[in-house]
C-alpha cells in the first residue's frame, strides 16, 4: 500500500482508532496542527506584539465588517476581472505561440531562448518599465499579468504538442487531413494535460503579477485593499485580503487537479515549477 | 568546428535577430518610451565604471543568498522530519500546502509595517518566497520512499543516524534539488520584491532610481542585467536539478 493513499483512505480495520472510521485517518492530526497554529499566533502575538498586529480572534471578527464592506467587493472584483482578462489573453496567445514552437522546428528555433529567458526573469522587475509605457493604470496591471502568466503556458504546451505520438499524424496524414484540422483535432487535444499544467502555474503566477502591480501601481484592487489597511494600521481587515488571496491560490489549484483528474484520468505527470 | 558551428548557428541567428529587431524599435520610437540596443549597453557600461552598479549589486546577492541559504536550511531538514514522523507529515500537509498556493507577497505591506526598513525584514521576504517549494517537495520525496525500505533498514536494527543517512538523504534529495530549482528563481522574485516595496537598496533600487528619473536607458538596462542575472540562476538550478536526478531509479 503506498503511504498517500492512507492519508485519504479509510483506515485499516487493524488500526487501534478504529472507532473513528466515520471519519478519515487524516482528520485528527490535521485538526489538532490547525487548532495548534492558531493558538500559537494568538499568544505569541497577543505576548509580544503591538495590539494592532493581526492574530486569528480580531481577524476572525474582522471577517464580516470585510466582507460587508462594498469596498472589499469593488476590490476583490477588479483583481479578478484582471487576472481573468490577463489569463484569457496568455491562455490564447500562449497556446497558438506553443503550438507553433512545438510543430515547426524553425519557429521553435527562432523563439526559444527567448521564452526561456523571458520565463527566467523575474517578471516583478518589468513593472517599472510597463508602467512608462501603459502609465499607471489598471492596463498596466493586465500587462503584466498576461506577462507574468504567458511563458509557462507556451513552454507547457510546446511540450505537449512535441510529444504527440507520431503515429495520430501519420494516420492523419494518409487520410489526407490538412495542417489546419491536424494542429486542432490532434495536436491540440493531446497537449490539453500540458496546457492544464501550464495553465496552474500561469493562474499563481497571475495572482502574484495582479498584487505586485497593484502595490507599484495603486491600482484599486485586492492587493490595494491589503496595502491600504496595513498603511492605517488595521492589519485585520488586511489579512482578511490575504485569506482571499490564499483562497484563490488554492482553488485554482484544486480545479486544475480536478480537472485533470475528471477529464484526462489516463494522465499523470510531474510538475514543472518555477 | 565545423558540427559545433552548425549547432550553435541557429541560436547565434536567433538573438542577432532580435537584438536588430529591438535596435531598429528602439531607433523608431522617442527615447522617453524604449531605447536601442547599442544605447543600453551604452548605459550599462556607464553603471559599471561609475562603481554604481557593483555595489548595489554585491548589495543584493548579499539579500538573495541570506535568504536562499535560510530557506534552504529551514526548508530541507523539516521536510525530512515530517517525512520520517508520519502522524506529523500528515498533520502538517495540507497546510503546507495552502502556504505553497498562497501568494507571498501580500504578506508584504504586514512585515513592512511591523518590522520596519532594515536587513531582517527583506531576509524574511525572500526566505517566505522560498522556503515552500523547497518544503513541498522535500515532503514529496519522502512520501516516494518505500515503507519497506525502512522496514528493512530497522529489521537490521539500524540506528535513526544511520537510517538518516543510506535511507532518507539519498532518496529524498533529488526531490528536494527540484525545490531548490523552483526555489531559485522565487528567491529572486523576493528579492526584487523586497527591495521595490521595502527599503529601496540594490539591483532594485537601481531600477526604481532610474525610472523615477525618467532614465529609461538606465531601466533597460538594470532589466537587462537582471533578466541575465535570472537566466544564470536558472541554468544553474536546472544543472543542480539535473545532477541529483541521476539520484531517482
Amino acid at each position: 500500500m503506498s503511504q498517500s493513499a492512507v492519508t485519504s483512505a479509510a483506515p485499516p480495520a487493524v488500526k487501534p482508532e478504529a472507532k473513528h472510521v466515520w471519519l478519515p485517518a487524516a482528520f485528527l492530526p490535521r485538526l489538532i496542527t490547525g487548532v495548534v497554529i492558531l493558538l500559537a499566533w494568538e499568544f505569541i502575538v497577543r505576548a509580544l506584539a503591538p495590539a494592532y498586529v493581526a492574530k486569528p480572534s480580531t481577524v476572525a471578527l474582522a471577517v464580516p465588517r470585510v466582507i460587508a464592506d462594498p469596498a472589499f467587493l469593488a476590490a476583490t472584483g477588479a483583481t479578478l476581472a484582471a487576472v481573468a482578462q490577463g489569463l484569457a489573453v496568455a491562455l490564447f496567445f500562449g497556446t497558438v505561440i506553443g503550438l507553433m514552437m512545438g510543430r515547426s522546428p524553425l519557429a521553435e528555433r527562432a523563439v526559444r531562448h527567448y521564452v526561456n529567458g523571458f520565463y527566467a526573469v523575474p517578471m516583478i522587475v518589468v513593472l517599472p518599465l510597463f508602467s512608462l509605457w501603459f502609465g499607471y493604470s489598471s492596463g498596466t496591471r493586465v500587462a503584466t499579468i498576461i506577462f507574468a502568466a504567458i511563458f509557462s503556458i507556451i513552454i507547457n504546451v510546446a511540450d505537449g504538442a512535441r510529444s504527440v505520438p507520431r503515429e495520430y499524424m501519420e494516420v492523419a496524414r494518409s487520410f489526407r487531413a490538412g495542417r489546419l484540422s491536424m494542429l486542432t483535432g490532434i495536436v491540440l487535444p493531446s497537449s490539453m494535460p500540458y496546457l492544464l499544467a501550464g495553465f496552474r502555474l500561469a493562474a499563481g503566477r497571475a495572482l502574484i503579477g495582479a498584487v505586485v502591480a497593484e502595490f507599484f501601481l495603486s491600482v484599486g484592487g485586492l492587493g490595494y485593499f491589503i496595502l491600504y489597511n496595513s498603511r492605517s494600521y488595521k492589519h485585520s481587515e488586511a489579512f482578511v485580503g490575504v485569506l482571499l488571496l490564499a483562497a484563490f491560490g488554492v482553488a485554482f489549484e484544486l480545479l486544475v487537479q480536478w480537472m485533470t483528474r475528471r477529464f484526462m484520468p489516463w494522465y499523470r505527470r510531474d510538475e514543472r515549477g518555477g | 568546428m565545423q558540427a559545433s558551428l552548425r549547432r550553435h548557428a541557429p541560436f547565434w541567428i536567433s538573438i542577432a535577430v532580435g537584438l536588430a529587431i529591438w535596435e531598429i524599435a528602439g531607433r523608431a520610437s522617442s527615447a522617453a518610451f524604449m531605447v536601442p540596443f547599442s544605447t543600453t549597453m551604452v548605459r550599462f557600461w556607464q553603471l559599471v565604471t561609475g562603481g554604481q552598479f557593483i555595489v548595489q549589486f554585491l548589495d543584493s546577492a548579499q539579500l538573495f543568498l541570506t535568504g536562499f541559504a535560510l530557506s534552504l536550511l529551514v526548508g530541507a531538514p523539516l521536510g525530512m522530519l515530517l517525512a520520517r514522523v508520519r502522524v506529523l507529515r500528515i498533520g502538517v500537509e495540507p497546510y503546507i500546502m495552502v502556504l505553497y498556493a498562497t501568494p507571498m507577497v501580500a504578506l508584504i505591506p504586514f512585515i513592512l509595517s511591523i518590522m520596519g526598513f532594515g536587513f531582517a525584514p527583506k531576509v524574511l521576504v525572500v526566505f517566505l518566497f522560498a522556503v515552500f517549494p523547497v518544503l513541498y517537495n522535500t515532503v514529496e520525496g519522502a512520501r516516494s520512499i518505500k515503507p519497506e525500505l525502512i522496514e528493512v533498514a530497522k529489521s537490521y536494527r539500524s540506528s535513526e543516524w544511520a537510517l538518516w543517512r543510506e535511507v532518507m538523504l539519498p532518496y529524498t534529495l533529488p526531490y528536494t534539488m527540484t525545490g531548490v530549482r523552483q526555489s531559485i528563481g522565487r528567491a529572486l522574485v523576493g528579492m526584487v520584491a523586497a527591495e521595490f516595496f521595502l527599503s529601496s537598496t540594490g539591483l532594485g533600487q537601481l531600477i526604481m532610481g532610474a525610472s523615477q528619473n525618467f532614465d529609461t536607458g538606465g531601466v533597460f538596462a538594470s532589466i537587462f542585467v537582471i533578466g541575465l542575472i535570472g537566466v544564470g540562476l536558472m541554468r544553474l538550478g536546472l544543472a543542480v536539478e539535473q545532477h541529483f536526478a541521476r539520484w531517482r531509479q
